[in-house]
């Protein structure tokens, strides 16, 4: 049971990964960059490192997708006016 | 056999799996709408992970998601409004998965913890996971 | 070069390192096991230093340096960002006007507010006792904050976000692990040594000097965090060009 879950969640991360590079859309890879986020606190926890796992939930469930979108906003903001 | 990671894996195949789909394909309604349901549903495994390994120290890990989760959806849903707005996601399976998913994880685990300090914080991780989820679903419909 | 020449080295490159790659992977050591030489000396220390986390008595107490390293690139970091992006000769701020926001989410954003804010704090404090710390609850804390601009809109964040206070504290919590070091010196033993008294095992006092470096890499963490924010949000939401047209009305 503990291999099972580790295997089947280092699998989610391997296809998070992937989708968050072929992702061409910087507003659409902050969604999937957040799920990977989400699938590599999975992996830490049950790689039974959970002050890792917190960390990366901390990180990358608002204030990482928070600073890509308002980055994408003022790029998109700047490029519509010229 | 240890049925709180057997619930824990099911979860995370069956339930991760699929919003790790829906989040990297189609409208931007629907991707936002995945990520909401992954939030819950991590919760919901920290939450089983914890009584597994019998080390629950982990709970605090469900506590934080039950409250940055939400708070990430709503960052989506404030600066992605405009685009989720031109396609609004048509499911509406967040709100009954969420009133029947934290219930169903959360007295179980009550049970089999006792009273005490421990069963204050799962039973107000269910109610945060409960308000959270009806709050969010209904700004991302809205948005 | 052509193009498919071009392809073609690639492709050998990436043969030949696939091949060293994989001659590497196959003479790792198992996955997982029971052999771990450092982590018995490292669990052993915590639990003579009378601390139950044992990962934060790495950070803090064993390689409490390596820490003070950390929270500095942090703090370079943030004062990095900070100078890219303040308003400069030729921008102007434009404060954005009130969001429409459904009431429900705007109860939502209060009550869940002082929750968040709770845990954070509870996150730091129990650094020495369960997973997390003075990084991760500091960053816990400063999301709660910022709550107050998803769930409501920027003119009530700009109200409960005095910047320069935050500022202050930036400088104040990465000072205050500099100087919690100096303590050691002062005690006769090296510099950040743990020299207060340890404590009992698992109670929120133990640890000696661990959940005072929690507490300032809590602030420290928590104000860097705000002060990083506050300026990407100043930049998105409230810095234009002074010959731009006007932008139609934005909103927060």
């Amino acid at each position: 049971m503990h291999d099972a879950l580790i295997v089947v969640v280092l699998l989610l991360v391997a296809a998070a990964a992937t989708g968050a590079v072929l992702q061409r859309d910087p507003a659409r890879q902050a969604v999937v960059l957040s799920a990977l986020g989400l699938t590599l606190a999975v992996l830490f926890t049950v790689l039974q490192a959970p002050d890792v796992g917190l960390a990366q939930l901390a990180v990358g469930s608002a204030v990482t997708p928070l600073m890509i979108l308002l980055t994408v906003r003022k790029v998109r903001r700047k490029g519509r006016r010229e | 056999m240890n049925w709180w990671l057997a619930a824990a894996l099911a979860l995370v195949t069956g339930g991760l799996g699929p919003c790790l789909w829906g989040a990297a394909r189609g409208s931007a309604g629907r991707r936002v709408v995945a990520q909401n349901m992954a939030t819950l549903l991590l919760c919901l495994v920290f939450l089983l992970l914890a009584q597994g390994y019998a080390r629950p120290s982990y709970v605090d890990l469900a506590l934080v998601v039950a409250v940055l989760g939400p708070a990430g959806t709503l960052v989506f849903t404030r600066l992605l409004g405009d685009e989720i707005g031109e396609n609004p996601p048509g499911l509406r399976l967040l709100t009954p998965a969420v009133l029947v998913g934290a219930p169903a994880t959360v007295v179980p685990l009550c049970i089999a913890t006792g009273p005490g300090r421990a069963m204050g914080k799962l039973v107000l991780i269910g109610l945060l996971l409960i308000a959270g989820g009806i709050v969010t679903s209904a700004a991302v419909r809205r948005a | 070069m052509t193009r498919r020449l071009r392809l073609w080295v690639l492709t050998a490159g990436l043969l030949a390192t696939a091949a060293l790659y994989v001659a590497a992977c196959t003479d790792l050591p198992a996955f997982g096991g029971s052999w771990h030489p450092y982590g018995d000396r490292a669990v052993r220390a915590a639990l003579q230093q009378h601390t139950a986390n044992a990962v934060s008595s790495v950070n803090f107490d064993q390689r409490a340096f390596d820490t003070l390293g950390e929270e500095t690139v942090l703090f370079s970091s943030v004062l990095g960002t900070v100078v890219l992006l303040r308003r400069t000769r030729g921008e102007k701020r434009v404060a954005p006007g009130p969001a429409e926001v459904p009431a429900a989410l705007r109860r939502y954003g209060l009550l869940v507010l002082p929750v968040t804010l709770l845990i954070g704090l509870y996150v730091i404090a129990h650094g020495q006792l369960s997973p997390g710390g003075g990084f991760q609850g500091g960053v816990v804390v400063a999301t709660s904050l910022h709550l107050l601009y998803i769930a409501v809109d920027y003119k009530a964040l700009e109200r409960i976000r005095p910047l320069g206070l935050f500022e202050l504290a930036d400088g104040t919590g990465e000072a205050a692990y500099i100087l919690l070091g100096a303590a050691g010196l002062i005690a006769g033993s090296a510099y950040l040594a743990n020299t207060l008294p340890l404590g009992t095992f698992n109670t929120l006092s133990s640890g000696g000097t661990v959940p005072l470096l929690n507490a300032a890499v809590g602030v420290e963490v928590t104000s860097a965090v705000v002060v990083l924010l506050a300026h990407f949000l100043g930049q998105a939401l409230e810095i234009e060009s002074e010959d731009g047209a006007k932008d139609g009305g934005r909103e927060a």
